[in-house]
C-alpha cells in the first residue's frame, strides 16, 4: 500500500464561524442551478431573493459571531476581530451594491446582458441589447466574488489566500465584460482587468514560492516565526515580500499598479463599478493589513519606507490625474486610486490605531463611493448613461434632490467635517502621526486639497451654469436604487456626524490573532 | 522515492527516440526521392491548395475551446478524485461526505453548462 | 496462491536485466502492431464474408510486415508548406509515447532470468496507472502539433477535432479508474493486479469496465469513433501529409495505444495476468505462477482487441456531434453517479453489494448503449428509404432530396465509352449506374472495403502529378 492506512488527522471546522462563507457560496451555487433550469422570465426574481436573503443571513451570522477569535480549518482561516470586521463590511456593502445591480427600471431589463461573448457590434449584439430579458448571471458571480473576499480577508496562509484571490476576481473579470451598452469599452475593460490581474496573481504566486523557500512555511505565523528566528539570507523574503505586497496592492489600486482602474471603472457596467470600488477595496486592504500586521511584523522597519513611498505616489497620481478628468466616471477612478493611498497611510500606522481606522476608512468610503456611482447610473440620456462632465453642467436646475446629493458626496469625498470623509480622513491621519509617518500625513493633506478641486469643480457645474440642449434628464430611480442611495447618503451623514459607535466597534476589532 | 523504479522508463524513452530518429534518418536514404510542385504542394484532394486557415487570420470555432476549458475542469475533479480513492478507507464517512459535496459542486457547472449548451455540438 | 510482487520489489532489477525488458518489451509492441493489423484485416474480412488477406507469407500472415517494409522504401514526401522542425518531431512524440505507456504493464508474477528473481514487468511506480494516462495526454500533443505543422487545411482540422476528442475522452476514461481505486487503494499497477486475486474488478464494477472500454475506443481514434481520419470529410486527417516513415510512426502509435488500452483494461479490469476462474483452480494456482500468466495476459489483451475490431466491423461512425454527447452527457455523468454509488456503499460497509449492483447496472448500461448506439434506433420516424415518394426539393424533416426518378445525365467518357462499345443503353436502364460503374474504376476503389490501407493508398497513389512542364527536374 503507497498510503499510509493509519487515520488520517481531520481539520477542526468551526462550522458556525465558516457560515458566512458557506452561506455565500452555497448561494452562488444554488443560483447557478437557477440559471440552468428555471425559466428565463422567473429567474430574475428569484435571484434577486435569494443573493439579498443569503447576503443579510451571512450579516447576522457574522454578527451573531462577533465574539469568535479563533483559527479553524486546519489554521488555515482566522476567524478575529478584523477578519470578521471586514466579513461583515462586505456583506453589508454587498447588500447595498446589490440593490444598485439589480435596479431594472432605469433600462429595460437592467443593465447587463445575457452573452458577453457575443462579439460587439455584430447583428447578435444589437439583438442582445434590444432584448428586455437580460441575464441573470450576474447575481450568482456577485456572491461567488463576495464569498471570495470574505475569504480572501480571513485567509490565514498564503495558499488559501491566493485561491480566494481567484475565486473573487474571476467573478469580477467576467462582471466587468456584461455592459449592455458601449458593449466594446466594457469587451475590452473586463478584457485588460483580466490581462493585468493574471499578472498580478502570477507575480503574488511567484512571492509565495519565494517566501516557502525562505521560511518553509505557507501559514503567516509560520512565516512570522521564521522572519524571528530564521538565519538564512534574507533576500528571498523580500523578493517574496515585495511579489505578494504587488500581487495585493495591485488589487487595491495603488499607483505604479493603478493603471487598469480608469479603463475598468469607465468600461465596466457602472453598478458593477460601484461594487468593485467598494468591496474589492475592503477584500484587498483587508488582506494586505493581514499580511503586513501577522506575517511581517517584524520587518515594519524595511517595508515602511517603500510602501510608504508608494503610498505617496498614490495620493499624488490619483488626486493630479483626476484634475484633468473630463468623465465622471473616470474622474471617481482616479479619485478611488487617491483613496486607496490614504488607506495606505492608516495601514502604515502599523499600530491598534492603523488597523481600526484602515477598517473604519473602508466602510465610510465603501458606502459613500457606492451612493455615488447609484447617481451616475441616474444621469441618462437617450445613449445610456452620459457620464461626460460637460453634460452635467445645470444639472442642479434640472433635479436639486440628486444634485445635492451628489454634492454631499462629493464634499465627502473631499474630506468636508460633518461627512464621513472627514473622519475617516481624521482617522487615518492622526494613527499615521501616532505612528509616527507624519511625512505622509503631509503628503496626505496636500493630496486632499488638490483633490478637492475636481470635487468642486463637478458641484460648480452642476449648480452653478445654465442647463443646456444636452443636459441630460436624471431619471426616476426605481425602489432599488432608491434604497441604495438612501443608505450610501444616511451613512456618509450619520458616520460624519456620530462616528463613534462604529469607531468603538473597529477599535474593539482590531486585534489580529496569529 | 524509489528512483531506481523509474531508470527502466527513461530507457524506454530512449529507446523509442532512437527508433524514431532511427526510422526519420533513414527514409530519405532507402527511398527514392523524385519531387515535383505538386507533390509538395498541400493535399487538397486536387484542387488548388488554400491558405491554411489559421494563418489567413480566420478563427476556429469557439465550441473548441469551450471543449477546452471543460475537459480543464472535470480533469482537475479527476485528479482530486484519484487521492481521495486511493486512500478512501482510511477517510471514511468524513471523506465520503467531502468528496460527495465535491462532486456535487462540480455537477452544479456541469448542470449548468449542459443546460445553456455547452455540451451541445453543433 | 501467488499474489504476485509488492511495490518495493521494483527498481532493483541488474542493468542488462532492464535493457533485456526494455527491448523484449519493445519487441512485443512491433510484432504485436504487425500482428493485430493482420489480424483486424483478416477479421473485418470474415465479418463482410471476404477472403481477405491471401497473397504474401502463409495465408498472408506477412502482409503487413511487407506493408511496413514498403512504407520504409517509399518516398518521405516533405511539402514544402509544413514546419520542417515540429513536422518531423509530431510523429515522434506519438511513437515514444506510446511505447511509454506500456512500461508498467504487468506481465506476471516473479519469475527467476538466469537465476535473478525478478518480477514479469518493467517496473511498476506508485502512480503507474498514471504514467499511462500522462502518456496518452502527451501523445495529444504529437496528433495536434503534426496537423497544425503540415500547413494545410484537412490536417489542421484533423487535428483539432481529434484535440478535441481525446480530452473529451480523457475525462470519460479517467473516471472509471476511480472506481477501481476506491476497490484497490493503490495507483500501481502490480498492486491492483494483486488486489484482484478473489474477484476481478471487470465483474463488481462492470459499469466502469464498459466505459473505460468504450472511451479507450474513443481515445484511440478508431472506429466507430475515427473522426479525425474520418475519410470522407477530412481525408486522412492529422497525418494527411504525411509519408512514408514518419506516416508509419502515427500507425505504429495508434496499434500500440490500442494494444495499451487492451493491456491496461485487463490489468484494471480482468485480473491482468491472472488466469481465468476455472483455470485459477488448477493444482493451487500453478497456472498462476512462472511464465504461465504470460499466456493468459496475451490471450486477454487478444480477446479484447478482437472487441476492437468487431466494434469497428459492426458500428457506422458517429457523427461529431453525436459521439461528443455520448462522452460528455452519458460517460461522464453517469461514471460520477456510478462512482458515488460505490463510494456510498462501501462507506456503509455493504462491500458485497456493490458486486451484484455493478452486475446488473454494467449489463443495464451495456443494454442502454445498445439501444442508443443501435442505427437509426433515435432517429426521426421517416428515413429516405421507407418514406413514400416525395416531392422533389421537399422532404420530410426539410433535408433537400433528390427525386427517386433523377436521371443524371452520361459523362462525355461514358458515351465515348458507350459508343466503343457500339450497344445502345436498354430502355429501362439506368444511366447513372453506368457513369458509376465507369468512374469508378480507379484501384482505390476496391479497397473501400478495408480502410486500414486507405490513407497509404490516397498518399501515394493519388494522382498527384502536375502537368509535364511542371515537373523540375530536381529539388529547387
Amino acid at each position: 500500500m503507497t498510503i499510509a492506512q493509519d487515520a488520517l488527522q481531520l481539520p477542526h471546522l468551526n462550522y458556525g464561524a465558516l457560515a458566512p462563507m458557506l452561506i455565500l457560496f452555497g448561494a452562488a451555487a444554488v443560483g447557478v442551478l437557477i440559471e440552468a433550469f428555471v425559466p428565463r422570465r422567473s429567474r430574475y426574481a428569484l435571484q434577486l431573493v435569494l443573493g439579498l436573503g443569503a447576503l443579510v443571513a451571512a450579516l447576522i451570522v457574522v454578527i451573531t459571531e462577533s465574539g469568535t477569535r479563533e483559527l479553524t480549518a486546519g489554521a488555515a482561516i482566522a476567524l478575529d476581530g478584523p477578519a470578521l470586521f471586514l466579513q461583515g463590511s462586505l456583506a453589508a456593502l454587498g447588500i447595498v451594491a446589490l440593490l444598485l445591480i439589480a435596479e431594472r427600471t432605469l433600462e429595460p431589463g437592467g443593465p447587463f446582458v445575457a452573452a458577453a461573448a457575443v462579439t460587439a457590434g455584430t447583428e447578435e449584439d444589437r439583438t442582445q441589447a434590444a432584448r428586455e430579458d437580460a441575464g441573470t448571471e450576474v447575481y450568482p458571480l456577485l456572491l461567488f466574488a463576495l464569498g471570495g473576499m470574505m475569504l480572501f480577508v480571513s485567509a490565514n496562509d498564503l495558499l488559501t489566500m491566493f485561491v480566494a484571490l481567484e475565486v473573487f476576481s474571476l467573478p469580477l473579470y467576467l462582471m466587468c465584460g456584461l455592459a449592455r451598452r458601449r458593449r466594446l469599452l466594457s469587451q475590452e475593460s473586463a478584457m485588460k482587468y483580466f490581462l493585468l490581474g493574471s499578472f498580478a496573481s502570477a507575480f503574488f504566486l511567484f512571492g509565495i514560492a519565494m517566501l516557502y523557500g525562505f521560511s518553509g512555511q505557507i501559514s503567516f505565523a509560520g512565516i512570522h516565526s521564521a522572519i524571528q528566528t530564521s538565519t538564512q539570507s534574507t533576500t528571498l523574503l523580500y523578493i517574496g515580500l515585495a511579489l505578494v505586497a504587488l500581487g495585493l496592492l495591485f488589487k487595491a489600486a495603488a499607483a505604479p499598479f493603478h493603471v487598469w482602474i480608469p479603463d475598468v471603472y469607465q468600461g465596466a457596467p457602472t453598478p458593477i463599478t460601484a461594487f468593485m470600488s467598494a468591496c474589492t477595496k475592503v477584500a484587498a486592504f483587508g488582506a494586505l493589513i493581514r499580511v503586513l500586521y501577522v506575517a511581517f511584523q517584524g520587518t515594519d522597519w524595511d517595508f515602511r519606507p517603500v510602501i510608504g513611498a508608494i503610498a505617496v505616489l498614490t495620493m499624488l497620481v490619483g488626486s493630479i490625474l483626476s484634475v484633468t478628468q473630463t468623465d465622471i466616471k473616470r474622474l471617481l477612478a482616479y479619485s478611488s486610486i487617491a483613496n486607496a493611498g490614504y488607506i495606505l497611510v492608516g495601514v502604515l500606522g502599523l499600530s491598534k490605531d492603523g488597523l481600526s481606522s484602515t477598517l473604519f476608512y473602508l466602510v465610510t468610503y465603501g458606502f459613500t463611493v457606492i451612493a455615488a456611482f447609484g447617481v451616475v447610473t441616474l444621469v441618462r440620456d437617450a445613449d445610456g448613461e452620459a457620464t461626460h462632465l460637460s453634460r452635467w453642467a445645470g444639472l442642479g436646475r434640472r433635479s436639486p434632490l440628486y444634485a445635492g446629493l451628489f454634492t454631499f458626496l462629493m464634499l465627502a469625498f473631499a474630506g468636508i467635517p460633518l461627512t464621513s470623509g472627514f473622519t475617516g480622513k481624521f482617522a487615518v491621519f492622526a494613527a499615521a502621526i501616532g505612528g509616527g509617518q507624519s511625512w505622509l500625513v503631509v503628503f496626505g493633506v496636500v493630496s486632499s486639497m488638490i483633490l478637492a478641486f475636481p470635487y468642486l469643480r463637478v458641484v460648480v457645474m452642476m449648480w452653478l451654469s445654465e442647463p443646456g440642449e444636452s443636459t441630460p434628464t436624471v431619471s426616476i430611480p426605481g425602489a432599488l436604487t432608491s434604497a441604495t442611495l438612501a443608505i450610501g447618503g444616511l451613512a456618509t451623514l450619520v458616520l460624519g456626524v456620530v462616528p463613534a459607535p462604529l469607531l468603538d466597534l473597529t477599535n474593539h476589532a482590531a486585534q489580529f490573532i496569529r | 522515492m524509489n528512483l531506481g523504479q523509474w531508470v527502466p522508463i527513461v530507457g524506454l524513452v530512449v529507446l523509442g527516440a532512437l527508433f524514431a530518429l532511427f526510422s526519420v534518418a533513414i527514409a530519405p536514404v532507402v527511398g527514392p526521392n523524385r519531387p515535383n510542385r505538386a507533390k509538395l504542394s498541400a493535399y487538397e484532394c486536387g484542387i488548388e491548395p488554400t491558405p491554411e486557415p489559421v494563418g489567413s487570420g480566420r478563427r476556429f470555432p469557439v465550441k473548441f475551446y469551450l471543449t477546452a476549458m471543460l475537459f480543464i475542469v472535470f480533469d482537475i475533479e479527476i485528479i482530486f478524485l484519484y487521492p481521495w480513492a486511493v486512500s478512501f478507507n482510511a477517510l471514511g464517512t468524513f471523506g465520503f461526505v467531502e468528496m460527495l459535496l465535491f462532486i456535487a459542486t462540480a455537477f452544479v457547472a456541469y448542470a449548468y453548462v449542459w443546460r445553456r449548451g455547452g455540451l451541445d455540438w453543433d | 496462491m501467488a499474489s504476485g510482487p509488492a511495490l518495493a520489489d521494483f527498481g532493483h532489477d541488474a542493468w542488462w536485466l532492464i535493457v533485456l525488458k526494455i527491448i523484449v518489451i519493445f519487441a512485443f509492441l512491433n510484432v504485436m502492431t504487425i500482428f493485430t493489423i493482420v489480424f483486424e484485416r483478416k477479421v473485418v474480412a470474415r465479418m463482410q464474408q471476404r477472403t481477405g488477406l491471401n497473397q504474401v507469407g502463409p495465408r498472408g500472415w506477412l502482409q503487413s510486415l511487407m506493408d511496413g517494409l514498403k512504407l520504409i522504401l517509399k518516398e518521405s514526401v516533405m511539402p514544402t508548406e509544413v514546419r520542417r522542425v515540429v513536422y518531423v518531431i509530431a510523429p515522434a512524440i506519438s511513437a515514444i509515447c506510446a511505447f511509454v505507456a506500456f512500461s508498467v504493464i504487468p506481465f506476471g508474477p516473479e519469475v527467476s532470468i538466469a537465476g535473478h528473481r525478478t518480477p514479469l514487468q518493467l517496473t511498476d511506480l506508485p502512480v503507474a496507472v498514471l504514467l499511462v494516462f500522462a502518456c496518452s495526454a502527451i501523445g495529444v500533443y504529437g496528433v495536434v502539433l503534426g496537423g497544425w505543422a503540415s500547413g494545410s487545411p484537412y490536417p489542421l482540422y484533423g487535428a483539432v477535432r481529434s484535440a478535441a476528442q481525446l480530452i473529451s475522452y480523457e475525462v470519460a476514461m479517467g473516471l472509471p479508474l476511480v472506481a477501481v481505486l476506491i476497490n484497490s487503494g493503490s495507483l500501481s499497477t502490480s498492486q491492483i493486479v494483486a488486489g484482484q486475486t478473489r474477484v476481478w474488478y471487470g465483474i463488481i464494477l462492470a459499469p466502469s469496465l464498459v466505459s473505460y472500454f468504450i472511451a479507450g475506443v474513443g481515445e484511440t481514434n478508431r472506429a466507430p469513433f475515427d473522426l479525425p481520419e474520418a475519410e470522407s470529410e477530412l481525408v486522412g486527417g492529422f497525418h494527411t501529409e504525411y509519408s512514408s516513415v514518419m506516416f508509419m510512426l502515427f500507425y505504429l502509435a495508434e496499434y500500440i495505444n490500442m494494444i495499451t488500452v487492451s493491456a491496461l483494461c485487463t490489468t484494471l479490469f480482468l485480473g491482468g495476468w491472472r488466469a481465468p476462474w476455472p483455470l485459477s483452480m488448477v493444482d493451487h494456482g500453478v497456472l498462476n505462477r512462472g511464465w504461465w500468466p504470460l499466456l493468459w495476459l496475451v490471450a486477454k489483451i487478444l480477446i479484447l482487441l478482437f472487441v476492437f475490431v468487431w466494434v469497428r466491423a459492426t458500428l457506422p461512425r458517429l457523427r461529431y456531434d453525436q459521439f461528443m454527447r455520448l462522452g460528455w452527457k452519458v460517460l461522464v455523468p453517469g461514471n460520477l453517479l456510478w462512482i458515488v454509488v460505490v463510494a456510498a456503499l462501501r462507506t456503509a460497509g455493504l462491500g458485497g453489494l456493490p458486486a451484484r449492483i455493478g452486475i446488473g447496472v454494467g449489463v443495464a448500461v451495456l443494454a442502454l448503449l445498445i439501444v442508443s448506439l443501435w442505427p437509426g434506433g433515435a432517429r426521426p420516424a421517416s428515413g429516405p428509404a421507407d418514406s413514400p415518394a416525395p416531392a422533389p426539393g421537399s422532404a420530410p424533416g426539410g433535408y433537400p432530396l433528390p427525386p427517386m426518378d433523377l436521371v443524371v445525365p452520361p459523362s462525355p467518357r461514358t458515351r465515348r465509352l458507350v459508343t466503343d462499345r457500339s450497344t445502345a443503353p436498354a430502355a429501362g436502364g439506368s444511366p447513372g449506374a453506368e457513369a458509376g460503374a465507369a468512374a469508378g474504376g480507379s484501384p482505390g476503389a476496391e479497397a473501400g472495403l478495408d480502410p486500414v490501407q486507405q490513407p497509404v493508398q490516397t498518399l501515394l497513389e493519388a494522382p498527384l502529378v502536375g502537368p509535364a512542364e511542371d515537373r523540375p527536374q530536381g529539388p529547387q
